[in-house]
């Protein structure tokens, strides 16, 4: 798995595209424009099938066997040099994400990019990725992408566009640029900086703004109170020992989520007894991944977190801090807050209070004070700036959007973003948009911004594109994998191309801003260097000092009080979405189908609230209700989650799009519910029950647990053997805990016979570690990359045929309406003595002599057998064909190693044996044994907590051996004695002696 | 089996038969009448009636063939399945119809074996009706695979790919208990049809005599054939007589053998076996009365046999209570969570109502055959009979369902509902069993004539009218 291989190496693929375009299956695809209906992947059941059916059904015998596809392969006539069929190569890129970037490793078959991973080179990403990182292979390759560019809704062309263009910029060059604007997306981009600026000198007079509707901005802007520039905090969670969340989601949705996840969760990895690990508290409204890893969870309404931390601030200066606080009182459990201050206070220089960002600026003014007070500064907390960053500015984009509406601007270029669906309902961006006469959209689909403006041109994919990143610890290129598939262009051609009279060509523009970022001499030596490892330890970003004095003065300038939501006027958090973030995402069928975290359900967006709320309003799972703020209504259906604070409402952003095959239909837009003064903490909501009831797709808990005292009462008995966890100190106390908490048997005991041996080669192995699986959901959506596994669609779902090989099973424990949250990722357990094998009727699964529980698609017929004698469940069967309506483009994004499964076939999770395969064939060529670390699975690789180890168990010295080592190793389902491969560490958490331990309650 | 009556309470009416028993069929007929009753049924023209009832039945057929089309056309997702339940009404539907198959073989082999005289005037259509369940049975192993065009894979056929099938498996010992269970069936069936087949043939002209002489195989009724003929039919209910038994054993070991609480347990096999003498009988019974009603047939399926057959009933379903009574006590006695928990799921947990349903049908409405009354009480037994069939596949129903539903990882419990083609799957099986068993009632004698010939006074060496009073 080399990283080799640099730009020009792609050039003679890029050819062969060109000329796949010219065949007529291509062109066909190309004109299928935006098929609007279609809402599902599949559709399985027809009347009019059925009748067709009914008169055929005689020649059903004939039919069966024609169903399997007939394929064309066109093979190459002349072979690339570079390329080796079949062999795989790696190159490095950069994903740009707001004003953060990922640092990626792209595998591509044949030049066709089929795999995303992180790079190992990156600081932040370190190889590990996130959900997101791994949807946008999915996002290239969607077919409902733009794909020609459109003038008022009909096609035209990029001649047209930029002959119309180019009359535009003949006015502005005269007028320098007076009712010009430009309105991106934030971004942290050397060239597209470099751009901006020149765009300004080119156009004194013109507008450049950005505006994301989720972004860090509030953090920002809260920094900027204390440090007077726009300071991005870094945190080092590696260093902190007490970490206090205030309503900040770090290991999941907040900035920087895989570097923070791997940072906290490497103080939380406990080998043996004397380890040490740290603490976590967070304070939240709603239930994020975080506050599932916490130790200590206080839920309180996100509105109030602010009077929490002035509380917090007051109680460190009472216990002897030096920090002045606002004065407001809330009502907050004061022996929590005390224990909390005063293990604030024994750990100065090594605590950390983050905070989220739907928090309001003064609030963040405050925390950093607080760290600075707790001397966290230049520790576990530090502020920088970085010249290529462009942060979202609501205050700059409502008056854009102001001039707008007044008619003071002619012309508005939007690259990127879609602000029609993402801007506050109350600045009604759509109206204003119509008074623009001129106005182009970059977009990937046309969307709800571009059937608004005259010109829609479309936008390439980051993975089409040339352009360039800059972050923590460096800056990065992108590089693209593959030609443009829909002949877009990204933002910087077309930023480029506003300032420049001739055609550009992003890869110039991107080069000539590295000429100046590298050093002058062996520039061409130095920029491949950059290109093949794709990114560099470029000092961008400036340390910027804190001004205690200055931020004490903001904070004592500032309102913290906030009146607590009430029934009558509730509190609603909109917050980013997990599965479509601020609705990039909506169409992508793995999003889609990704089970959230926490509630499980999928397809749709829903109105979370806690079981004592939803008693008030006398609703539960699928009911309806109408929210009510500030006189606009919508109607939305409920899920009641356990540990979210009373009164309170969250609803998740990004929702209810039109834009494509997936995305229509999927759950429902509640964007018209944000105002400009609150944008994602909405207070003086009425809420009322509404008529009816809406279907949800959840894959866990398909009725609420509590309607049924007899599963509540099974679950809580059989948990804690299922999921083991325990506290720091009672493991001091009794190492061999996560052993006493099920019965165990010897396994030779049991056998009537001398059972098969594992003894020499590789015996494959897996270790999940509890304590530091923190329920991101990356491996799940890595492992649907890696294995092919199909998209549904809602109405299988619903029906419980949810395919992904992982299941991430969450559990709560603790009180019903105050919970504690765990994740067990559970996929095939590898059993040596697997119940699956023996029960199928034609031996299509079977045991390798390395252990692996193995499936031949080809021989499998279908008895599902194996699935119901599975004790785990992990077994998939695949109902329909599935893949039989993917798209053309999209089966692109499959993996060539891994077969397509046909309908009436089982599958399940392979230990990635194609990966195994893949180094086995490569340590025999180089004629050596494999080492540890040379197969590295899917999820394991995708992990940004690393909680995943796998390897050979005979090999002592192994990873996994010896994290199966640790005295806290458990099987799950241990006493059916079926000697299962993966094995768990028990969990642990550190909670404060000096709070009261929540009760030992499982649901 | 001691508790069949070789010596009913005399009754009236009756007159006694061979070696001084009472006379098992009413009406004092000769052979000549009985031949003449019997096979008029096949030779006079077809009722109306029939054509009716055969149109509802092959209306049923075309529905299970328009849904096993829509099945492979579209696949298993056409079914309400889903991740833990992976089997639902095919597996339910072919243990009840392997169930419902086990009273024939009963009837004919072990009661032959065991010298119940009375078995003689059900024993044919209670074969037919066997034979036919199995064909409904075998349906369903076929089609609930995902890849039906390769169900051939679990056949020990030699191929290319020099792969055999997994004996380990069950499903396995399914396809040879089942096949065996079928085969032998049939052929008990034939050869017990040999005799009569003649009779008919002897009675019929041109194209009818030849077919019925084709399948007569030359029989003549003479000394020697005859001779044959016993032993033949002897050595086949030896064969079948333990295959009663192991067919449904074997099928229990579809579930006994896995580890799914619920499933995993060493009473299933006699219970199974229970439990499927139980719903034969009860099939039987609801036939045999339409039947008897229809044709005429009440002088020889008369009401001792329904009463004997009801005893019967009333003995298995006691034992399928029981049954019942021990897998809660068992589970509760293992002091395993697992299985503690299943029983009390089914009795309370979602698929509570479909357990009360079972258990009503199954435990206590047999229980009304204590009572002689209602034992001779042909509307009485005819709904009982009914409930006893609804009960039967709700209790396969509830083992496979509920257990599957809810199993060890609370994570991945799930509930199963039923879509359109189940429903339409299992209705059009019940079309395939009454097309083939309204075929056999139109152009087979439905009473084995030989046999109830052989019962008679006539048929008795000794018999002497003036001395017995009987004959006349």
């Amino acid at each position: 798995m080399s990283t080799t291989n640099n730009h020009l190496q792609g050039k003679a693929y890029w050819r062969s595209l060109e000329q796949l375009a010219e065949t007529d299956e291509f062109k066909d695809l190309v004109k299928q424009e935006f098929p609007a209906d279609a809402a599902e992947l599949t559709n399985p059941v027809s009347r009019r099938k059925f009748l067709t059916l009914m008169g055929a059904s005689m020649a059903l015998a004939g039919l069966t066997s024609c169903r399997r596809p007939v394929e064309k392969i066109i093979p190459y006539v002349i072979k690339p040099e570079e390329i080796t069929p079949g062999k795989p190569q790696y190159y490095a890129t950069n994903m740009p994400f707001g004003t953060e970037s990922c640092g990626l490793l792209v595998e591509s078959h044949e030049g066709r990019p089929t795999k995303i991973e992180g790079n190992r080179l990156h600081p932040a990403t370190q190889g590990s990725s996130n959900v997101y990182m791994q949807a946008e292979m999915l996002n290239l390759y969607d077919p409902d992408r733009s794909q020609v560019v459109l003038r008022k809704g009909r096609n035209a062309s990029w001649q047209a566009y930029r002959a119309a263009w180019k009359k535009q910029a003949k006015r502005f060059t005269e007028s320098g640029g007076e009712g010009l604007a430009v309105l991106t997306e934030s971004f942290s981009s050397p060239s597209l900086m470099r751009l901006a600026q020149a765009f300004r000198t080119k156009f004194p007079q013109a507008r450049l703004v950005a505006y994301d509707s989720v972004s860090d901005a509030t953090i920002y802007a809260g920094l900027q109170a204390a440090t007077g520039a726009l300071a991005r905090p870094d945190y080092a969670f590696d260093k902190a020992r007490v970490v206090l969340s205030l309503d900040a989601d770090f290991l999941q949705m907040d900035s920087n989520d895989i570097q923070y996840s791997r940072d906290f969760t490497s103080q939380r990895k406990v080998h043996t007894e004397q380890d040490e690990m740290n603490r976590l508290y967070v304070v939240e409204g709603v239930f994020s991944v975080t506050g599932g890893m916490a130790d200590h969870r206080l839920r309180i309404q996100s509105g109030q977190i602010g009077m929490f931390a002035a509380a917090l601030a007051a109680e460190l200066g009472a216990q002897g801090l030096e920090i002045q606080a606002p004065a407001v009182s809330a009502e907050i459990d004061t022996g929590w807050l005390k224990a909390l201050a005063a293990d604030l206070l024994a750990n100065r220089g090594a605590s950390l209070v983050v905070g989220g960002r739907r928090q309001r600026a003064e609030v963040h003014t405050l925390i950093a004070l607080i760290n600075d007070a707790l001397g966290n500064t230049g520790k576990t907390v530090s502020y920088s700036s970085n010249p290529d960053r462009m942060v979202s500015n609501l205050t700059a984009f409502t008056e854009l959007t102001r001039d707008m509406q007044a008619g003071r601007i002619t012309a508005l270029v939007l690259l990127g973003g879609n602000p029609v669906y993402q801007a506050p309902a109350d600045l009604d961006f759509a109206a204003a948009l119509e008074q623009v006469p001129y106005s182009v959209h970059l977009s990937s689909h046309v969307d709800e911004t571009s059937t608004k403006t005259t010109w829609h041109i479309p936008r390439a994919h980051f993975l089409e594109s040339w352009g360039d990143v800059s972050g923590y610890g460096g800056a990065g290129i992108i590089q693209p994998l593959i030609a443009p598939l829909f002949d877009g262009k990204n933002c910087v051609d077309v930023l480029s191309d506003l300032i420049s009279d001739e055609a550009t060509w992003a890869y110039a523009v991107v080069r000539e801003t590295w000429k100046s970022l590298l050093p002058a001499a062996h520039f061409e030596k130095n920029w491949r260097q950059v290109v093949h490892d794709g990114f560099t330890s470029l000092p961008r970003e400036t340390q910027l000092s804190f001004d205690h004095q200055q931020a004490q003065a903001a904070v004592l300038a500032a309102n913290y009080y906030v009146p607590a939501a009430t029934p009558e006027s509730m509190e609603l958090v909109l917050s980013a979405s997990f599965a479509t973030y601020d609705g990039r995402y909506a169409n992508n069928g793995w999003m889609q189908e990704l089970p959230h975290p926490i509630t499980k359900l999928t397809w749709d967006n829903v109105a979370l609230m806690s079981p004592a709320t939803a008693q008030q309003l006398q609703v539960k799972n699928e009911s309806v209700i109408k929210i009510n703020r500030a006189g606009t209504e919508l109607i939305v259906p409920v899920w009641v989650l356990p540990g979210l604070a009373d009164n309170t409402l969250n609803l998740e952003l990004g929702y209810g799009r039109n834009i494509g095959r997936v995305a229509t239909g999927a759950g429902i837009h509640v964007g018209g519910l944000r105002t400009l003064k609150q944008m994602d903490i909405a207070s003086g909501v009425t809420v009322v029950k509404a008529a009816g009831s809406y279907k949800l797709a959840c894959v866990q808990d398909y009725h609420g647990l509590d309607e049924e005292q007899l599963a509540a009462h099974a679950i809580e008995e059989r948990l804690p053997s299922i999921v083991r966890e325990s506290t720091l100190e009672n493991y001091r106390k009794d190492p061999e805990f996560a052993m006493a908490l099920a019965e165990t048997t010897d396994p030779q005991s049991m056998s009537m016979w001398k059972e098969q041996q594992y003894t020499t080669g590789n015996q494959w192995g897996m270790a999940i570690d509890l304590s530091a699986c923190t329920g991101c959901s990356a491996c799940t959506i890595a492992c649907q990359s890696e294995n092919n596994i199909p998209v549904i669609g809602k109405d299988e779902v619903s029906r419980g045929r949810d395919m992904s090989w992982i299941r991430l099973d969450r559990y709560f424990s603790g009180e019903v309406d105050d919970p504690e949250m765990i994740f067990q990722p559970v996929a095939c357990q590898q059993c040596e003595m697997a119940p699956c094998e023996n029960v199928c009727p034609v031996a299509a699964t079977t045991h390798s002599s390395e252990g692996l529980n193995e499936m031949a698609y080809n021989r499998c017929i279908g008895t599902r057998y194996c699935a119901n004698n599975c004790p785990y469940k992990v077994r998939r069967f695949n109902f329909f064909n599935f893949s039989k309506d993917m798209p053309e483009i999209v089966q692109m994004a499959m993996n060539p190693d891994v077969t397509i499964r046909f309908r009436g076939v089982m599958e399940k999770c392979t230990y990635c044996i194609q990966r195994i395969n893949v180094a086995k064939i490569g340590a025999k060529n180089e004629g050596r044994d494999l080492a540890d670390g040379d197969v590295v699975v899917a999820c394991q690789q995708a992990c940004p907590t690393n909680a995943i180890a796998f390897g050979n168990i005979l090999d002592p010295e192994s990873e996994v051996s010896r994290i199966k080592s640790r005295n806290r190793d458990y099987a799950l389902l241990g006493e059916l004695n079926l000697q299962p491969r993966t094995t768990y560490t028990a969990r642990l958490r550190n909670p404060n002696p000096a709070i009261a331990a929540p009760g030992e309650h499982y649901v | 089996m001691s508790i069949i009556n070789n010596h009913p309470e005399r009754d009236p009416d009756a007159t006694l038969a061979v070696g001084g028993n009472e006379l098992l069929v009413s009406g004092s007929p000769t052979f000549h009448t009985l031949t003449d009753q019997v096979s008029g049924i096949v030779e006079n023209k077809t009722p109306p009636k029939w054509y009716l009832l055969f149109a509802m039945a092959v209306s049923g057929l075309m529905l299970l063939i328009g849904s096993i089309g829509w099945l492979v056309w579209e696949g298993t997702g056409v079914w309400g399945l889903n991740n833990p339940v992976g089997w639902g009404w095919a597996i339910v539907n072919f243990v009840f119809w392997v169930g419902i198959g086990h009273a024939g073989t009963l009837i004919s082999a072990i009661l032959f074996l065991l010298r119940q005289q009375w078995r003689t005037a059900i024993n044919r259509f209670a074969e037919a009706m066997t034979i036919f369940a199995v064909i409904s049975a075998l349906v369903f192993p076929g089609i609930h695979v995902g890849r039906i065009w390769l169900a051939y894979y679990m056949f020990p056929v030699p191929n290319q790919m020099l792969i055999w099938p997994n004996f380990r498996s069950p499903l396995l010992w399914d396809i040879f208990a089942v096949g065996t269970y079928f085969t032998v069936s049939t052929l008990f069936w034939y050869v017990g049809l040999i005799p009569d087949l003649a009779t008919l043939r002897d009675r019929a002209t041109k194209v009818r005599k030849k077919v019925l002489g084709f399948f007569a195989m030359g029989w003549r009724g003479g000394n020697r054939q005859w001779q044959h003929y016993e032993k033949a039919y002897l050595m086949l209910a030896g064969l079948a007589t333990p295959l009663v038994l192991s067919v449904h054993s074997v099928v229990a070991t579809d579930f006994a053998t896995s580890l799914v609480p619920g499933w995993h347990t060493t009473l299933f096999p006699p219970y199974f076996v229970a439990g499927a003498v139980f719903s034969g009988f009860g099939m039987v019974m609801t036939l045999a009365l339409i039947a008897r009603k229809i044709y005429g047939l009440e002088n020889i399926i008369t009401l001792d046999h329904l009463e004997k057959m009801n005893k019967i009933i009333l003995v298995t379903g006691s034992m399928v209570g029981y049954s019942y009574m021990t897998e809660f006590f068992i589970s509760w006695y293992s002091g395993n969570e697992f299985e503690v928990f299943t029983f009390v799921n089914r009795a309370f947990g979602p698929y509570a109502w479909a357990y009360w349903i079972m258990f009503t049908c199954n435990v206590i409405t047999p229980q009304i055959f204590w009572f002689k009354k209602l034992r001779r009480s042909i509307p009485v037994m005819f709904v009982a009979s009914i409930f006893v069939n609804i009960g039967m596949w709700f209790e396969r129903f509830v083992i496979t369902v509920s257990s599957l539903s809810r199993d060890y990882l609370p994570a991945a419990w799930d509930y199963f509902s039923p879509t359109l083609w189940d429903i339409l799957t299992f209705i059009g099986s019940f079309g395939l069993f009454f097309t083939f068993f309204l075929l056999f009632l139109r152009f087979l004698p439905m009473v084995a004539l030989s046999e109830v010939k052989g019962t008679l006074h006539a048929a008795d060496p000794h018999n002497y009218p003036e001395e017995t009073g009987g004959a006349k």
